[in-house]
């Protein structure tokens, strides 16, 4: 039966949307004081366990414990904090317009005046926060932020587990190590912590015990002192098909751009890896470069100097673009799948953008969909009727096959798409720099930048190191972040 | 046809039906309504709402609204007229007011497109400021039929063959718009603005200029639907064009156009355009109270955004439906499983 040593306790907890199955019979428990470090790559399922704990969705079967108290059916949220269950999301869940006090009792019983300010000053205490009680939430850092949120989940009883999904994808340095002591002076009080991030630098600092979810399922649990960096690379990487990078014979130089850390550079044929943290530079960098920031960048393209003030400029001397996020910045739901992919280039098809029928473009369109393996209804429906890794597809379609580019800038792009999926966009990019695109790619995933690149450069702040492609990439790029960001704890 | 593809055709196609049913109504409850003269005034009354809907359902796909069309309607006729009275010259009149409508438009698109101010609250501005100088530079008289040109005041009543001329504006500014948004990448760019600006930006578009045009051109022909009701009521009003943008919303969001943008086709505005000229007609034919059709004009306009918003969630969940079921034959991937499956 149970065992109330545990703080948290799950068995056998499968959670199936629809044909899909997010969670796989996932059993295990948490002891009180331990800091698990979650891991997995998107789509792992570590959100949706974090989901299930709080009751904003329900498993289809199995149970969890909290306290030895069994909980078979879906919590409200509600329900879920007052068993003692709080979580802490990269982008606290406050109201900002409102201010510090009415936010940490937002939505619970509150006690009336002088009571309700005492109690909200020995909160804010507790996580270390010196915070006026009027001022506006939105005036706050987000380190402060985040404190107020876990303020809150004290107020809201005994916390008995902390849930933190990427607490520090946003925070510097000092907030980092002071969300750290705060996590571990929890623990000392009993608390079970289970600690989602993207920074494995910060997951071997904190954490006690490391579990890693793969496809659903719980592939690794044991102590964090058992792991190294190489480690928790294999444990982390998916089955690719291994790709043949032997005979990559690059061309001319195509791009030469300065960062902070140094020059990156990539040639013709080349497809070079940008790697770095969850949110991290690399990404600034892809978007800069294709004229996509609010601050364009300068750089040498074949050569020349260039700075494009908008993706317009950039992709008419074939700089093209992928953003990291396929539906708010990639695609037009509401547009059809051919005009999707089409519509950077009818203006210069026969008609020159001033007759465009609706078949104008279906050739080239009907080739990348075969070329890329595009499955799903016909070319006239709506984008959106297209599954996760179909519409990625078209996001990568418009940018390889009506036109050869010169500079092809990737961010993430097999980011929460199936296996098959990964190896149709992994192929067809590498045709495209045989073709002699030079292709950059920006990404926080290392196994990505693995499965895909010739080489890599490692970005952290103002440093970057240059990653050869060997048979251990993977932990060479994870070893090379870990390294670059060791310096600055001294 | 499945019933989740028959629910978005019905969805889409909703408001030529009910202007079917609406003629036929009002056919039935007065036997004299269904005539050719009767047919041809309700176009003659839609031409100017007509001139102005195009353009503005084109602003309104690409995620904007111009509320002040209807003072500029009204500026530009005091402009025109007030240059027609002075120089007696019909063509330096449409020049003037044009440019009226163009500046205004320009102002409104610089502000919208180029400074990122919201663009209800630019153009309900612009909307008194328009409405105000029509008033200021006529003195709030109106100016009489005595000092326009008799070759301005010919064009209320031209007619090539048998067809008026505002008919032959509007069916070319019809056929303009469906060719512009069907068979133009700017038309293409303008419905991808609405549907998603980031992503729009990042395919290349320049949509500060997109927008920049729409507001000039939804400017021009404000000024020219206000010379063609002036031409129509044989003087130059301060007033004329007032009320005339809830009237173009009404018609716009009738016609199946997303309020949020995206969405939205030329047919369909034409639907809504002579829906709402008939309903107005009808209740002229029944002897409705004028104050009782201002009345009816507001609750078109609200009956109309309500369904407008829920049409495109209906067709939105329909569509979702169908991708849900499209997926589940397929299930090929999905952006919350990764890994979990092997290609066959």
């Amino acid at each position: 039966m149970v065992d109330s040593t545990y703080r948290l306790e799950y068995s056998g907890v499968t959670v199936d949307f629809g044909a899909t199955r997010a969670l796989e019979d996932i059993t295990f428990s948490i002891a009180p004081g331990e800091i698990v470090g979650l891991l997995g790559h998107n789509g792992a399922g570590k959100s949706t366990l974090f989901n299930v704990t709080t009751g904003v969705i329900g498993a289809s079967s199995g149970a969890f414990s909290i306290d030895g108290t069994r909980i078979e059916k879906r919590l409200t949220p509600r329900e879920a904090a007052q068993h003692g269950v709080t979580v802490i999301h990269q982008e606290p869940a406050l109201a900002p317009n409102m201010s510090v006090l009415e936010n940490l009792f937002l939505a619970r019983t509150a006690p009336r005046g002088a009571e309700r300010r005492a109690r909200a000053h020995r909160a804010l205490e507790a996580v270390g926060a010196e915070i006026p009680l009027e001022i506006p939430v939105e005036a706050l850092g987000l380190g402060e932020r985040q404190l107020v949120d876990i303020a809150r989940g004290m107020l809201s009883g005994e916390m008995k587990v902390l849930l933190l999904d990427e607490p520090t994808a946003a925070l510097g340095r000092a907030e980092t190590d002071a969300l750290h002591d705060l996590i571990r002076g929890f623990a000392e009080r009993g608390i079970a912590v289970v600690y989602v991030s993207h920074r494995l630098p910060d997951i071997m600092e904190v954490c006690t015990r490391i579990v890693v979810l793969r496809g659903g399922r719980l592939v690794v649990d044991g102590p964090a002192s058992d792991f190294t960096p190489a480690k928790l690379a294999d444990a982390l990487v998916p089955d690719l098909r291994s790709l043949d990078f032997t005979h990559v014979t690059p061309g001319a130089e195509v791009v030469s751009v300065d960062t902070p850390g140094g020059a990156v550079r990539a040639r013709a044929g080349e497809v070079v890896g940008l790697f770095g943290m969850a949110g991290g530079e690399q990404f600034e960098i892809a978007a800069r470069l294709a004229g996509a920031a609010r601050t364009p960048q300068s750089f040498a393209l074949q050569g020349e100097p260039v700075r494009f003030t908008s993706p317009g400029h950039a992709i008419r001397r074939g700089v093209f673009f992928v953003p990291p996020d396929r539906d708010t910045e990639g695609l037009i739901a509401s547009e059809t799948a051919l005009d999707n992919v089409m519509l950077p280039w009818h203006s210069s098809g026969p008609g020159r953008g001033w007759w465009v029928s609706p078949r104008s473009g279906t050739e080239i369109y009907e080739r990348a969909r075969a070329a890329l393996d595009i499955r799903g209804p016909s070319a006239d429906a709506e984008v959106s009727q297209f599954s996760g890794g179909n519409r990625q597809k078209h996001l990568l379609a418009r940018w390889l096959y009506p036109a050869q580019p010169t500079l092809l800038i990737l961010a993430q792009p097999t980011q929460g798409v199936d296996v098959g999926a990964k190896l149709d966009i992994v192929e067809a990019t590498r045709a495209a720099a045989a073709r002699g695109a030079a292709v950059l790619v920006a990404s926080s995933e290392s196994d990505e930048i693995a499965s895909m690149c010739d080489r890599a450069y490692t970005v952290l702040g103002d440093r970057l190191v240059p990653v050869p492609r060997s048979s251990t990439f993977n932990e060479d790029l994870l070893t090379s972040l870990l390294a670059i960001a060791e310096p600055t704890r001294a | 046809m499945n019933a989740e593809r028959l629910k978005i055709f019905a969805a889409k196609n909703g408001i030529f039906l009910a202007l079917i049913v609406l003629i036929t109504v009002f056919s039935i409850l007065r036997p004299n309504f269904f005539t050719f003269a009767n047919g041809q005034s309700i176009l003659l009354q839609a031409a100017e709402l007509g001139l102005i809907a195009i353009p503005a359902a084109f602003l309104i796909m690409s995620g904007t609204i111009d509320l002040s069309v209807g003072s500029v309607a009204s500026a530009a006729a005091i402009t025109g007229g007030l240059m027609m009275s002075a120089s007696g010259s019909t063509l330096l009149g449409f020049g003037v007011a044009v440019a009226t409508g163009i500046v205004a438009g320009a102002l409104n698109g610089f502000l919208v497109a180029y400074l990122r101010l919201n663009s209800f609250v630019v153009t309900l501005g612009a909307l008194s400021v328009w409405g105000g100088l029509a008033l200021l530079l006529s003195d709030g008289r109106t100016i009489p039929r005595a000092e326009l040109p008799e070759a301005f005041r010919s064009i209320g009543t031209l007619k090539v063959g048998p067809i008026p001329i505002q008919i032959i504006a509007l069916i070319a500014v019809i056929a303009l718009g469906w060719y512009v948004l069907n068979h133009t990448t700017f038309g293409k760019s303008v419905k991808a603005i609405g549907g998603n600006e980031r992503a729009a930006r990042l395919m290349g578009v320049n949509v500060q200029r997109s927008r920049f045009l729409l507001f000039v051109a939804t400017g021009a022909f404000a000024a020219l639907a206000g010379l063609f009701l002036s031409a129509k009521v044989q003087s130059a009003n301060p007033n004329i064009g007032s009320g005339l943008e809830l009237e173009v919303l009404t018609v716009v969001l009738l016609g199946g156009v997303a309020f949020e943008g995206g969405v939205g086709r030329i047919s369909g505005v034409v639907a809504g355009l002579l829906f709402f000229r008939v309903l107005r007609a009808g209740l002229v034919f029944m002897q409705a109270s004028p104050f009782l059709q201002t009345i009816l004009v507001g609750a078109t306009l609200i009956i109309a955004v309500a369904l407008d918003s829920s049409i495109q969630r209906m067709i939105r969940s329909s569509w979702a439906k169908l991708g849900k079921r499209a997926a589940g034959r397929d299930p090929d991937d999905d952006g919350e499983r990764a890994e979990t499956t092997e290609r066959g």
